[in-house]
């Protein structure tokens, strides 16, 4: 865990090693000197190739950047392509139809307005709309993405989804997998959609992720076991 | 143009299909307000009132003006109900001519305006020539639905702990004493109005709804926002304590029940009961505060009991 | 200004009806074939309404378009000679008006299949030539009417009626001077159910006559159904037999 870092202190890295930078972090394209321009957490991670450096901090607005995993909103549809809300009061994504497995011409896929998609970011210039993609772009396979049928969605914060996403030591689901059997689908632009057998299960999954943001970790136990014992009564 | 907030049609159905099992998103039931919590600021008329998420605040304040001439023996009263973005982003600056916005502030302007909750006639200081005019302004801090029932508990606990300057008149020239030199006098309020909002939903079809016997509607008390966007009818309710139905509006929607409806009304009725006491006792312990010596200066002893 | 006796001891209002009579209720619909896709002319008691409707149709702004169903919308014209003294602003953005087609677009979207119609749009445009009380329950017969003309597909009809309280009798219909004097609640009924779509009460109501002032309402909104079915019967026989002769 790095230490808090605030626009206009010195990063803690290393002058010599080559440096990777990330989100937070800007070059100075005079003096070739690394700033950070954003309030977070500082982390620094060293590897074979030179120090990995980023700041991660908590933003409200959602910007899409290349290869993040989002939940969408089928908003529009039109000849070639869906628009697609990522986030309320902001652009709109396209997402092409071309742009799921297996199609062509003739084989359109069949979203409909107000579907939900899991999709990852297949483009994103700052100039552009930004485009999502329901396929492995490489290969051309389906590896998951597509339409979310049913269950609920949970509006968290940026920061608090990519602990969900990426920190695969982050309690919530492992806590949440001891009293029901849930599909899971968490995107980066803070919406995470969830699916169980039956809905007072997802409710009880839906007040947990919205109760454990305000919570220290510690308490997740505990207060996951509350809303499940009122809920459904599962036990763990 | 502002943007609506956008709902996937799974979020729509799971919300119906929880109601159909008696479970909200935040746990309350289905008759179960949220917690209100009136705060008083140190002027008089100075009242935030926040329900869960959601904040409004609202400001009373007054001048000395001319009546209307058709109305000479009655002072003026306005309440100014706009919502600033503030409130959230879905609502725009200086373009109140959203549907729900009107409608919000039609329905606090009949709760407590044209239901006479304050004495007009009170605020007349010379007839035809001078009035009191009395403004209250509410401000939407923050969005979470139930707009109308907050604002309603704003505007009438601001009226009843607003304290107007004290007068006095000699012919046509008029003194006005500042509150520091004369103790201001309170407005008169005639009644309380309370709203209490209903939101139905339709667990069927529509056909059923309008064509079948069953009553299966679900009605649930103080919508939050995500509630308010998914139902499909609305009811409001304004109450007083004296059981009297101040104002009623259900502007289309599900058409319900008329028993229904009235089951609603006298559910609302106990609601009304629970938050007049509730405002009551908030001003009672503001007064306290501000006169924390009076019990002792009191005349009042044991022996005259 | 005298009182004016609202309600005689021998059970006789202003204009000399009982407490449960309605006022003159008279229609026609398809009066403007011309003008619009559909039209109707209702008079109840004095007041007078003109309701046109065009659609459904491709709407006027892209925007306004949605894929799964069309959009309803309901203009309110109050004219300026419809009162006794003729008004100086036009009504058009009152918020008392606004409200009103507001109240009554909500009304009728629950009641008209509007994902029948995707993608157009139903343009309701109502003048009032002359009011007196009540207004809101003739609007919505005015609309209900001219509905049925325009052919658009909806599940029943809707009736409105205003009923007041005086003391302790409740009023049916009323006109503008019991209007004034008294608190009203005005209904909107689906069909022949105890439904109500519409419900706006004015003015204080106990708590526990409210219950009675609905059930007349109920009662004379079902008269008002059944006096517009009965016309809109006859239109259909007689044009029934125009095409056959």
């Amino acid at each position: 865990m790095g230490s808090l870092i605030i626009p206009g202190d010195e990063l803690h890295i290393n002058k010599d090693s080559s440096v990777i930078q990330g989100p937070g972090v800007y070059c100075e394209p005079k003096s070739q000197r690394f700033i950070p321009v954003n309030a977070g957490i500082e982390m620094i991670t060293d590897s074979k190739k030179g120090q990995t450096v980023y700041v991660d901090f908590n933003s409200r607005r959602y910007v899409p950047a290349l290869g993040d995993l989002v939940v969408g909103t089928i908003s529009g549809s039109f000849s070639d392509s869906y628009r697609v809300s990522l986030a309320n009061f902001s652009t709109p994504v396209t997402l092409s139809y071309m742009a799921f497995p297996n199609a062509s011409k003739k084989n359109r896929p069949t979203l409909k307005v107000g579907d939900l998609v899991y999709a990852r970011v297949s483009n994103a210039e700052k100039e552009l709309e930004a485009e999502i993609e329901c396929l492995d772009s490489t290969t051309g396979k389906d590896v998951g993405y597509g339409l979310l049928d049913g269950g609920f969605v949970v509006d968290i914060s940026l920061a608090y989804a990519r602990e969900l996403l990426f920190n695969s030591e982050f309690p919530l689901l492992h806590i949440i997998a001891k009293y029901t059997q849930f599909e899971v689908a968490i995107g980066v632009n803070g919406k995470v959609w969830i699916k169980c057998d039956d809905a007072k299960s997802t409710l009880a999954c839906y007040r947990s992720i919205v109760e454990c943001q305000s919570t220290p970790v510690g308490e997740y136990k505990r207060l996951i076991a509350a809303n499940f014992k009122e809920i459904t009564n599962a036990m763990e | 143009m502002a943007k609506d907030i956008e709902i996937s049609t799974s979020e729509a159905k799971f919300l119906v299909e929880a109601l159909k099992q008696n479970q909200r998103l935040d746990g309350r039931g289905f008759d179960e307000l949220r917690d209100v919590k009136i705060e008083l600021g140190r002027d008089y008329g100075d009242v935030t009132v926040s329900m869960g998420k959601t904040r409004v605040h609202c400001r009373i304040s007054c001048e000395i003006t001319q009546p209307y001439e058709d109305r000479p023996f009655e002072g003026l009263f306005f309440i100014s109900t706009e919502i600033s973005p503030m409130a959230g982003p879905q609502f725009e600056n200086g373009n109140n001519t959203g549907e729900d916005e009107i409608m919000c502030a039609r329905i606090i302007e009949k709760a407590v305006r044209r239901s006479g909750a304050l004495d007009v006639e009170g605020l007349c200081i010379v007839a035809g020539s001078k009035c009191w005019a009395v403004r209250a302004d509410v401000h939407f801090l923050n969005c979470d639905g139930g707009f109308i029932d907050a604002s309603c508990i704003a505007v009438m606990t601001g009226l009843l702990h607003f304290k107007k300057p004290d007068i006095s008149v000699s012919g046509e020239q008029i003194t006005v004493h500042s509150i520091e030199e004369r103790e201001p006098v309170p407005l008169g309020v005639l009644h309380i109005p309370i709203c209490v909002s209903f939101s139905f939903f339709n667990p069927e079809d529509t056909e059923e709804n309008i064509k079948g016997d069953s009553n299966n509607e679900i009605a649930i008390i103080d919508a939050t926002l995500k509630e308010e966007l998914l139902r499909d009818g609305t009811l409001t309710v304004t109450l007083n304590k004296n059981r009297e139905v101040v104002q009623v509006s259900k502007a289309g929607g599900l058409p319900m029940d008329a028993l229904m409806l009235m089951d609603c009304c006298h559910k609302a009725y106990k609601i009304t009961e629970t938050l007049t006491e509730q405002i009551l006792s908030k001003l009672k312990e503001d007064s306290e505060g501000r006169n924390k010596y009076a019990a002792m200066l009191s005349s009042e002893n044991n022996r005259q009991m | 200004m005298s009182r004016l006796e609202v309600y005689s001891p021998e059970g006789l209002r202003l204009d000399g009806r009982r407490w449960n009579e309605l006022r003159r209720f008279q229609c026609s619909i398809n009066t403007h074939a011309n003008a619009a896709d559909g039209s109707s002319y209702l008079e109840q008691g004095n007041n007078k309404i003109i309701t046109l409707i065009s659609g459904p149709q491709e709407p006027k702004l892209r925007s306004q378009m949605n894929v799964n169903r069309a959009t309803l919308a309901i203009t309110v014209n109050i004219t300026k000679f419809s009162k006794m003294e003729r008004s100086k602003s036009s009504h058009k953005n009152e918020r008392r008006v606004l409200e009103m087609q507001t109240s009554l677009a909500r009304t009728f979207e629950k009641n008209v299949m509007l994902h029948l119609y995707p993608r157009t749009s139903i343009d309701v445009q109502v003048h009032v030539l002359q009011q007196d009380g009540g207004l809101m329950g003739s609007l919505i017969n005015g609309i209900t009417l001219a509905l049925i003309d325009a052919g658009i597909a909806m599940y029943d009809y809707i009736s409105g009626v205003t009923v007041g309280l005086y003391d302790t009798t409740p009023l049916l219909d009323l006109n503008s001077l019991e209007e004034n004097a008294m608190s009203s609640v005005t209904l909107g009924v689906v069909g022949k159910s105890e439904k109500l779509s519409l419900l706006l009460v004015e003015d204080k109501v106990p708590l526990d006559r409210l219950e009675s002032v609905l059930a007349i309402g109920i009662a004379g909104s079902h008269r008002i159904r059944e006096l517009m079915d009965e016309e809109l019967r006859k239109h259909g026989k007689k044009r029934l037999q125009n095409a056959s002769s």
